[in-house]
């Protein structure tokens, strides 16, 4: 009891001397609460990306067919996958039509998907990306399935129904059976996924062709194996394949968020030495008001106490601020902040929302980084209190 | 004996200087005592007190209080018996500014033991020394006189048993210093052991059988040759 009274009462100190010098630590706190702030977005951001894009590549067919001719892609046969079948390892040859859809009205861009579920070996699991509705059955036709973004645009018209016009002008109209959530954004949120036929339809593609095969293979350490023969085997088509995409994402990502790690890393650091700068010397006031306290009676152990919760409660509390302003950033605000940095995907993708990703791991690393150097620069330095000659409070200097 | 000092001496060198702060000094003081040290400026009145109150470390010679030897108990020992036993009011200025004066009165008071009640014992203490209304004013916004006043209150309380008092009238008007002596009297009447350093001879008079000592460059000695100095 005594003891707990005793903290309170150190922490009650602690505050109202916190108090006294509001100024001064109010600046501390917003400096700090900001490289938290930072960190923290940063890292969240290149998480939900990481993240989002691996799991949606997870589903990806190992191995993507694509038929070049004059160093661009066309439309390859579907008597192809016919020539695959001596390569032994391939389990599943499914053809797929997509392409860019222009829309005049908004000037958006779609992506066009004609899927055969049926064949696709996880077809049945596509629906898990859904966040409402279903996807169509296989070999159902004039049913869409839509991204976030297509959605609000269909919901802007007034209409329930996706209304797309054909090369001759021609209008085809869908009838919309699910949309994916907003996890996938990174990926679907500009995505219409039809039937194959629906596809082939829209985009006059004829019966016997395809955009791309997808290959699976039973096996995966033999994609490469695999990819090397069909190569060989077929010289006007370009091969890609599903490790290679991920080293891709990797390299692009790494690379970001690695510049961006360092950076803040940096103006981590910067900060902490500040906080070491600024705590360390104890000024001549600080000396005397600590000489004081000593004649008075206080022990070494409780000036160091309150310079302890004064510490902790600063930089805890701005951890707090800034972990919670973060995640708001990231979660709510799609991180708008880092859009210049990690976006020059807009390329590739369009605006996308993240997927919040709370990382326990990333909070206590953010902890260890910030509040800990914080105590430590502000505690170990006051051990200076105990070099503090009592008697030199007695002198008038 | 409350206070036992033996063989005391304390020496500084500065710029090749070597001075006698304190030479040789023994002093024993009785539980009620009330002791007044005069001397000129320099004379060692403050480095003896200091040793006394265990914050200055003599060169040899030890300094017994309520038997017990300063240095030879553990510096947290040393902290708490200071805080317990005894009150110091400061020759300078020693209050902590950021501090209003009620805060600053309640400073010695150990974090384990502040409660509602030794809050209105400092508002006693202040009504004592004539500032009731003033115990949310800091420091910057009280005259020196005051200032000391809020340390003079300070330092009682803890209750302690000894007062080491420096200087304590030293910037007070006529009226507000009988004010503080009656304080003191109070206490001393009460049993609180007092040493007194001053050039106030209002100091003698006011109390009930002061014990006067001398102090010249270093060297302690007893004015009334009816007691003693000697241990
Ligand atoms: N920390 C120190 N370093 C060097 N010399 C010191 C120190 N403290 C005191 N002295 C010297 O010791 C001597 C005694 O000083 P002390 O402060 O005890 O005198 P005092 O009797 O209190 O004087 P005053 O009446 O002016 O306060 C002085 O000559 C002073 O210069
Ligand atoms: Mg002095």
């Amino acid at each position: 009891m005594r003891t707990l009274a005793r903290q309170i009462n150190i922490l009650d100190y602690a505050l109202s001397s916190l108090w006294r010098r509001r100024l001064k630590n109010a600046s501390v706190l917003v400096v700090f609460t900001a490289v938290i702030f930072l960190v923290a977005s940063f890292q969240m951001v290149t998480d939900a990306l990481t993240g989002t894009a691996q799991e949606v590549l997870v589903n990806a067919p190992q191995i993507t067919l694509q038929r070049m001719s004059a160093g661009r892609q066309v439309n390859i046969p579907l008597a192809y996958a016919g020539k695959l079948g001596a390569i032994y390892g391939i389990s599943n040859i499914v053809p797929r039509v997509w392409g860019y859809y222009f829309d005049e009205l908004t000037g958006a861009n779609l992506t066009i998907m004609g899927l055969d579920t049926s064949r696709m070996p996880m077809g049945d699991q596509l629906r898990l990306t859904l966040a409402e509705g279903t996807f169509p059955a296989a070999g159902s036709r004039g049913s869409v399935v839509l991204g976030q973004a297509v959605r609000d645009m269909v919901r802007a018209r007034g209409s329930q129904l996706l209304s797309l016009f054909r090369n001759d002008l021609s209008m085809a109209s869908y009838q919309v059976a699910g949309v994916f959530s907003r996890a996938t954004d990174i990926l679907t949120r500009d995505l219409v996924v039809m039937s194959i036929a629906d596809a082939r339809d829209l985009f006059r593609i004829p019966p016997g062709q395809a955009t791309d095969l997808c290959i699976y293979v039973a096996n995966p350490t033999e994609i490469g194996t695999i990819a090397r023969k069909i190569a060989d085997l077929l010289p006007d088509t370009r091969v890609v394949t599903r490790p290679q995409i991920l080293k891709t994402y990797r390299v692009v990502f790494g690379w970001r968020s690695g510049f961006g790690s360092i950076c803040l890393l940096t103006a981590l650091t910067a900060f902490v030495i500040l906080a070491w700068d600024k705590a360390s010397g104890l000024s001549l006031e600080e000396k005397r008001e600590i000489a004081i306290l000593k004649v008075l009676g206080w022990q070494t152990a409780d000036i160091l106490a309150v310079r302890f919760w004064e510490s902790l409660l600063v930089s805890g509390l701005a951890f707090l601020l800034g972990v919670t302003l973060a995640y708001v950033h990231v979660v709510f605000l799609d991180g708008v902040l880092f859009r210049p940095v990690m976006v020059g995907w807009s390329v590739i993708f369009p605006p996308f929302h993240l997927a919040p990703a709370m990382n326990a791991q990333v909070f206590f690393l953010i902890f260890c980084l910030s509040v800990l150097p914080y105590l430590a620069a502000t505690v170990i330095p006051a051990w200076h209190t105990a070099t503090v000659r009592a008697d030199s409070a007695l002198s008038g200097a | 004996m409350i206070i036992e000092c033996r063989d005391l001496k304390k020496t500084y060198t500065a710029d090749g200087q070597t001075v006698r702060a304190v030479d040789n000094v023994n002093l024993s003081v009785a539980r009620g005592d009330f002791v007044i040290i005069l001397g000129h400026s320099g004379s060692g009145k403050t480095t003896l007190l200091s040793m006394i109150g265990g914050l200055t470390t003599p060169d040899s010679g030890e300094v017994l209080v309520n038997g017990i030897e300063n240095w030879h108990q553990s510096d947290a020992r040393l902290t708490e018996m200071r805080n317990q036993t005894i009150g110091f009011i400061f020759q300078f200025a020693s209050l902590i500014p950021t501090l209003t004066a009620l805060e600053n009165i309640l400073l010695p008071l150990s974090f384990g033991n502040r409660k509602a009640a030794t809050r209105r014992e400092a508002r006693d203490i202040l009504a004592q020394v004539g500032l009731k209304d003033r115990e949310n004013a800091f420091p910057a916004q009280l005259s020196g006189g005051q200032q000391r006043r809020i340390a003079i209150a300070r330092a009682f309380i803890n209750e302690p048993a000894i007062i080491l008092a420096d200087e304590p009238t030293g910037d007070l008007d006529e009226d507000t210093e009988q004010e503080i002596l009656s304080v003191f009297h109070e206490y001393h009447r009460q049993g609180t052991t007092f040493i007194v350093v001053t050039h106030n001879v209002h100091l003698a008079e006011s109390q009930e059988n002061p014990r006067i000592l001398h102090m010249r460059k270093g060297v302690l000695s007893e004015r009334n040759p009816a007691r003693s100095q000697a241990a």
